[in-house]
């Protein structure tokens, strides 16, 4: 145990500065097996240590002490430890030992889990990702553990804060696939449908070499939500998706593939027996209750489409034409429809008649130009990212080699030792 | 737990933070370990979500309440009820479930500052929904009786017609401030000038 008390005065001596805390992260990286292999008397050690101020030294040690397999008892007297630790550690600090402090939140994911309180983990593991990103453009690996955590504690809300910054730099692929498959989710359960259909479609398009189960799942939902949203759905993905994309999605959810087919011919009957005998199909993927929506959004869609037809409308050829009970029940959808916006239209009650308008918006008030100015501005910036990732690209070895090796043949042009940077 | 600024936003009537306060504020209990469920002001919560018109996130709320809760509470469900109508858009049981229940002396106000919003809210929809409608059918809406229904429309400027008892809505024209800050039009030309050249 002497080495212990000897790592601990170490940690309280060199926690100040920046030199010291690389001298300590060096020393603990040597003392990580012996932490380990010890970790069952650690819980003596950390009470010595101060995680705020001993962040990183806290860190390696904590990470050591959770290690092991726990039993249900034993996650109830370690989560508030955890919390505690994340809600008081240096963000300076931690962001030296990366994958130490995921796998602590991790752990700490897992143990929440296991005491059945989620809800307990959802504030903690948003501190968690502010302290680990180093940019809000940064996808850590806890962004997918905290959407999670949202999911599961039906804290939809919280989850859409993390979901408004605009991602830009990845540390794996497989954060990505996660983080927009559950991002949809909560869109999906907040309806914010666009957005969802945006983190959805990252999923499906995004680069992959063999076809995951995150992307299938998230096609089927990607199919459903475009239907409740667009009334439609295309079966081909844009050039950029991966082959393994192109070739395989489709055959993994054929049922959804036959639904969109079945939803096309705008016959609300056929689409129930549809969705009636496909059932349990449904009910397997949990993607039900969306299922529904999507039956429901085929009467607004119908009526949608009178509208680019007609210009004025009885109620009771509504109702026969979108085939709904009732002059009432069509008002009824009419009217919400107005209320969401989604068709402009004025309701005559005493002829029973309903007037399709043009969209009123004129693009001259002042939101409207501040909108126009801001995403103009969004743009701009979009589009100096990519020419900066375009210009890293541009003498990535990586890429060189490969761009060479494709060209065989030289011309005498090309015999150029510096490569072209920029194409003009 | 410290309801605090939850009593201070509910004694200011600042209705429109009551949601995320509450949010918040049960985030952080949880985090510390504390078994709330029991003494949570799930009713005003509920409410907090409806008048901030998030309906969304009332149902996942009602959807996390411990069946306890829900048994021993009538003015929890008597929230939800309101809530429910919202989400299926049963326009007139909104102000049944308002008027149907003895609110608490916390929740009076918040309910009533609702009622009030609901109404004006259903006013415009109806106003710019319809060119005519029946008396009766915008005393449902407006959650009045014919009498007062008529009374209030016309006020409004509306018309009524006594044999048929249709009621013939005006228009309101939508104030929206015109004003531009020069700045903006001045970057604005600068974008289509740079398109341009």
């Amino acid at each position: 145990m002497g080495s212990m008390e000897n790592l601990v005065t170490q940690i309280q001596g060199l926690s100040g500065s920046v030199e010291d805390i690389a001298h300590l992260h060096n020393i603990l990286k040597l003392a990580d097996e012996a932490l380990h292999s010890e970790s069952s008397m650690l819980s003596a050690v950390l009470d010595q240590v101060d995680p705020a101020r001993h962040s990183l030294g806290y860190l390696y040690i904590l990470e050591a002490f959770t290690s092991g397999p726990v039993s249900k008892e034993q996650a109830l007297t370690l989560v508030p430890i955890l919390a505690r630790f994340i809600n008081f550690c240096d963000a300076q600090q931690i962001r030296l030992a990366p994958d130490k402090f995921v796998s602590v939140c991790k752990r700490f994911k897992d143990h929440v889990l296991l005491i059945e309180s989620p809800l307990r983990g959802v504030s903690p593991m948003r501190t968690a990702v502010r302290k680990l990103q180093t940019t809000f453009e940064h996808l850590t690996t806890l962004h997918p553990e905290f959407l999670l955590l949202c999911l599961l504690s039906k804290s939809y809300k919280i989850g859409l804060s993390v979901l408004e910054d605009d991602i830009f730099d990845i540390d794996q692929p497989r954060d990505l696939f996660l983080y927009c498959y559950y991002g949809g989710m909560i869109c999906i359960g907040q309806k914010r449908f666009r957005k969802a259909l945006e983190l959805l479609h990252n999923v499906v398009t995004a680069p992959m070499n063999i076809i995951n189960a995150i992307a299938v799942e998230a096609y089927k939902k990607y199919i459903l939500v475009s239907l409740i949203h667009y009334g439609q759905f295309s079966t081909s993905l844009p050039k950029y998706a991966s082959s393994a994309a192109q070739r395989n999605l489709k055959n993994f959810c054929q049922p959804y593939i036959e639904l969109a087919t079945t939803y096309s011919s705008g016959k609300i009957a056929e689409l129930e027996t549809y969705v009636q005998t496909n059932r349990e199909k449904f009910d397997n993927d949990k993607n039900l209750g969306l299922v529904k929506q999507v039956v429901s959004s085929m009467y607004k869609h119908n009526i949608q489409r009178l509208t680019q037809t007609y210009l004025t409308l009885s109620l009771q050829d509504i109702a026969s034409t979108v085939q709904l009970g009732s002059p009432k029940e069509a008002e009824m959808h009419v009217l919400q429809m107005i209320q969401d916006g989604e068709i402009f239209a004025t309701i005559n009650q005493k002829d029973g008649m309903v007037r399709f308008l043009e969209d009123p918006e004129q693009y001259k008030t002042c939101e409207m130009i501040e909108h126009i100015d801001s995403s103009i501005r969004r743009i701009m910036t979009l589009s100096r990212k990519l020419n900066a990732m375009d210009e890293l690209m541009s003498y990535d070895p990586l890429y060189l080699t490969k761009v060479g090796r494709e060209r065989q043949r030289f011309d005498f042009d090309d015999f150029d030792t510096v490569p072209q940077k920029f194409p003009i | 737990m410290d309801f605090g600024d939850l009593k201070e936003a509910l004694a200011s009537q600042s209705y429109a933070q009551i949601a995320d306060i509450c949010d918040h504020l049960m985030l952080q209990v949880a985090a510390e370990g504390v078994a709330f469920q029991e003494e949570w002001p799930y009713a005003i919560h509920l409410l907090g979500h409806i008048y901030a018109d998030d309906i969304n996130s009332a149902r996942f709320l009602w959807k996390s309440i411990p069946s306890s809760v829900k048994e021993n509470q009538p003015e929890v469900v008597a929230a939800w009820t309101i809530g429910q109508h919202l989400w299926t858009r049963d326009y007139a049981a909104v102000h049944e479930a308002i008027r149907g229940f003895d609110w608490s002396q916390e929740a009076r106000g918040l309910v009533a500052s609702f009622a009030e919003q609901y109404t004006k809210r259903m006013f415009r929809l109806l106003s710019s929904a319809y060119s005519t409608i029946s008396v009766q059918d915008a005393a449902l809406f407006l959650g009045m009786s014919e009498d007062d229904a008529a009374n209030y429309v016309l006020r409004q400027g509306w018309d009524v017609d006594p044999a048929s008892r249709m009621l013939t809505v005006k228009q309101q024209q939508a104030v929206t401030d015109q004003k531009l800050d020069p700045s903006k039009l001045q970057r604005l030309t600068e974008y289509v000038f740079q398109l341009e050249h």
